[in-house]
C-alpha cells in the first residue's frame, strides 16, 4: 500500500497570548508593541506516515495539538518547521457548515460547497438527490428556503451529507463523526463504515473511545505537543487512560 | 519564481474561483430587491451632484474634459470598482474566516475573487456609459476616437493594480486591526488627489508629476482616451504601469510572508 500522508519532523509555533494583533497606536507612539512575544511550540518533532486505507485515530488531552495537527494535514495551517505531504485529495469534516451562506437557499448552498471542495457541476447534478436524501426529508422540504432558516440540526446534516459525498480518498474528521439526532447519528456511522469499506483513508480526532474503537485500527497518542506513542488502537487507548488516571490522582 | 507558481496554483482552481465569484454576485443580488440598480445608482447620483456643484455653482467649465458629465461617469464608475475592492479585499480573509479555515485553496484566491466579482459589477455598469456616449454622439458633441483601444489596457492595468493592493492589504488588515479603520480614510483622500473629478491638466506643473505616481491617474487617462477631443499623456500611463507592477510584486511577497501568521490568527 502506498503512503498517502507523510508528516516529516513537523513543528508549529504559536503566540502564548491568544491575540497577536498589533495596535497601530502602540507602533507609532511607543515604537514597539506590547503584544506578547512569548511563544510556544504547539507541536514539535512529529514524524509519521499513513498508508492508503488505514484508519488512524489521534488521541490526547485538551490542548495537546490534535486539531492543529489535523488542520496542517488538511492544509489550512502551515507548519513552521518540517513538512506535511498529502498525495491524494482530502475531504475535511472540520467546519461542516463553513462554506454555507445564510442568505442563499439550501439548494444553492449544496452546489456552492460541493463546488468549493472541487466537485464539478455535472457530478453535483448526479449526486444531488443522494445528498438531499441522506440529509433527510425535513431538509428536502425546505430546499428552496434560505439556509439561515434551517434549524441547526438540519444545517449540520446537510453539511455532513455534502462533505461525505465528496469523492476524496482521504477523510479527515475533527470530532464530528456523527451529528444530529439519534436516528441520524446511526446513519452517519453507517456512512463512515461504507466509506472505510471503499478503501478510503480515515484520520480521526476524537475523545470518544466508542468511536475510536469502532472505526480505528491504529492510534497516535499526542502528549504536550509530541508524539508519545504510535501503535494499535487498544494499546494507545490503554496508555492514554493510564496517563489520564495518573494525572487525575 | 513564486509569483508564477502562485498564479498557476490559482488558475488550477479556476472552477472554484468561479464558484466563489458567482456566490458573491448571487449574495449581492439576492439580498436586495433593487439589485442591479444599486450598482449604477451610486455613480450616477454622485456624477449628477459633482456636475451640479462644479458646472452650476462654481461655473467652472475647464475642470474636466467636455462633456463633463461623461467625464465624471467614466471616472466614478471606475472609482467605484477601486473603492469596492480596497474595502472588500482588505477584509477578505476576515469576513470569510470560516471558509478560509476549512478549505486548503491557495489563499490568494480570497483576494482575487473579490477583485473579479467587483470587476464584473463594473463591466455590468458599462451600459450606463454607453447610454451617455450615445446621447452625446447623437447630439454631435461626442468625440469617440481610436483612443478607445486604450480602454481594455486601462482595465487590465486597474485589475492588476487591485490584485497587488489587495494582496498587500488583506494580510496586514488581519494582523494590524486598526488598518481597517484607516482604509476608508485613505480612500477618501485618494479620491480627491486622483484626477477623478478634474483632469490632470489643471494641476500646476511640478506637482502633476506626483499625481503620476498614483496608478489610477494612468488608468483613468487610458479609460478616457477614446471619449474626448483631448491629447492623451503617456507620462502617467508609463509611470503608473511601473508602479502597478511593483505593487503586484510587493503585494505577492507580503502575502506569502504573512500567510502563516494570518492562518494562525483567523
Amino acid at each position: 500500500m502506498s503512503t498517502v500522508i507523510s508528516v516529516d519532523d513537523l513543528g508549529i509555533e504559536f503566540y502564548r497570548s491568544r491575540r497577536r494583533r498589533m495596535s497601530m497606536r502602540e507602533m507609532l507612539f511607543h515604537r514597539r508593541t506590547t503584544h506578547s512575544t512569548d511563544t510556544f511550540w504547539a507541536l514539535r518533532n512529529i514524524d509519521f506516515e499513513v498508508k492508503q486505507g488505514e484508519a488512524v485515530g489521534l488521541v490526547g488531552g485538551n490542548g495537546c495539538g490534535k486539531s492543529t495537527l489535523l488542520k496542517m494535514i488538511a492544509g489550512v495551517l502551515l507548519p513552521d518547521e518540517g513538512a506535511v505531504s498529502v498525495t491524494q485529495g482530502v475531504a475535511p469534516l472540520i467546519e461542516l457548515t463553513g462554506g454555507f451562506v445564510g442568505d442563499l437557499s439550501g439548494r444553492d448552498n449544496v452546489y456552492l460547497t460541493a463546488g468549493l471542495h472541487g466537485m464539478a457541476k455535472e457530478e453535483i447534478d448526479e449526486r444531488f438527490d443522494s445528498i438531499v436524501d441522506f440529509a433527510g426529508a425535513q431538509v428536502r422540504a425546505s430546499l428552496d428556503t434560505p439556509f439561515r432558516h434551517f434549524s441547526s440540526g438540519m444545517q449540520v446534516r446537510l453539511g455532513f451529507a455534502v462533505v461525505t459525498t465528496l469523492n476524496e480518498p482521504i477523510i479527515l474528521v475533527d470530532e464530528v463523526l456523527a451529528v444530529g439526532d439519534k436516528a441520524f447519528r446511526e446513519k452517519c456511522y453507517q456512512r463512515m463504515e461504507s466509506l472505510l469499506e471503499d478503501g478510503r483513508t480515515l484520520f480521526l480526532v476524537s475523545h470518544s473511545e466508542h468511536d475510536l474503537k469502532r472505526f480505528i485500527t491504529r492510534g497516535l497518542y499526542l502528549r504536550s505537543g509530541e508524539l508519545a506513542m504510535d501503535g494499535p488502537v487498544e494499546d494507545v487507548l490503554e496508555r492514554y487512560n493510564a496517563d489520564a488516571a495518573g494525572a487525575g490522582s | 519564481m513564486t509569483l508564477i507558481d502562485r498564479t498557476r496554483a490559482i488558475t488550477g482552481k479556476r472552477q472554484v474561483l468561479w464558484t466563489l465569484v458567482v456566490r458573491d454576485l448571487r449574495v449581492r443580488y439576492s439580498r436586495s430587491v433593487l439589485g442591479y440598480v444599486w450598482t449604477i445608482l451610486d455613480p450616477l447620483l454622485m456624477s449628477s451632484i459633482y456636475f451640479f456643484v462644479f458646472s452650476f455653482l462654481f461655473k467652472r467649465g475647464n475642470v474636466g474634459h467636455d462633456p463633463y458629465i461623461l467625464f465624471l461617469v467614466i471616472g466614478l464608475l471606475s472609482w467605484q470598482w477601486f473603492t469596492g475592492c480596497l474595502t472588500g479585499t482588505s477584509g477578505a480573509l476576515l469576513s470569510d474566516a470560516k471558509l478560509v479555515r476549512s478549505t486548503s485553496l491557495p489563499r490568494e484566491i480570497w483576494v482575487v475573487r473579490v477583485v473579479i466579482a467587483k470587476g464584473i459589477e463594473y463591466v455590468l455598469s458599462l451600459p450606463v456609459l454607453a447610454v451617455f456616449t450615445l446621447f452625446y454622439v447623437v447630439q454631435g458633441k461626442g468625440h469617440l476616437n481610436v483612443g478607445l483601444l486604450l480602454m481594455p489596457v486601462g482595465l487590465v492595468m486597474q485589475f492588476v493594480l487591485l490584485i497587488g493592493l489587495g494582496l498587500l492589504l488583506a494580510p496586514i488588515t488581519t494582523l494590524v486591526t486598526d488598518v481597517a479603520r484607516l482604509i476608508p480614510l485613505a480612500v477618501r483622500i485618494l479620491f480627491y488627489t486622483t484626477p477623478v473629478l478634474y483632469s490632470g491638466d489643471i494641476i500646476p506643473h511640478p506637482y502633476d508629476r506626483i499625481v503620476w505616481l498614483n496608478p489610477m491617474t494612468g488608468v483613468l487617462e487610458m479609460l478616457r482616451a477614446g471619449f474626448f477631443n483631448q491629447p492623451v499623456h503617456s507620462g502617467p500611463i508609463l509611470v503608473g504601469a511601473v508602479v502597478t507592477v511593483a505593487l503586484l510584486f510587493i503585494g505577492a511577497t507580503t502575502f506569502g510572508r504573512l500567510e502563516r501568521s494570518v492562518l494562525k490568527e483567523i
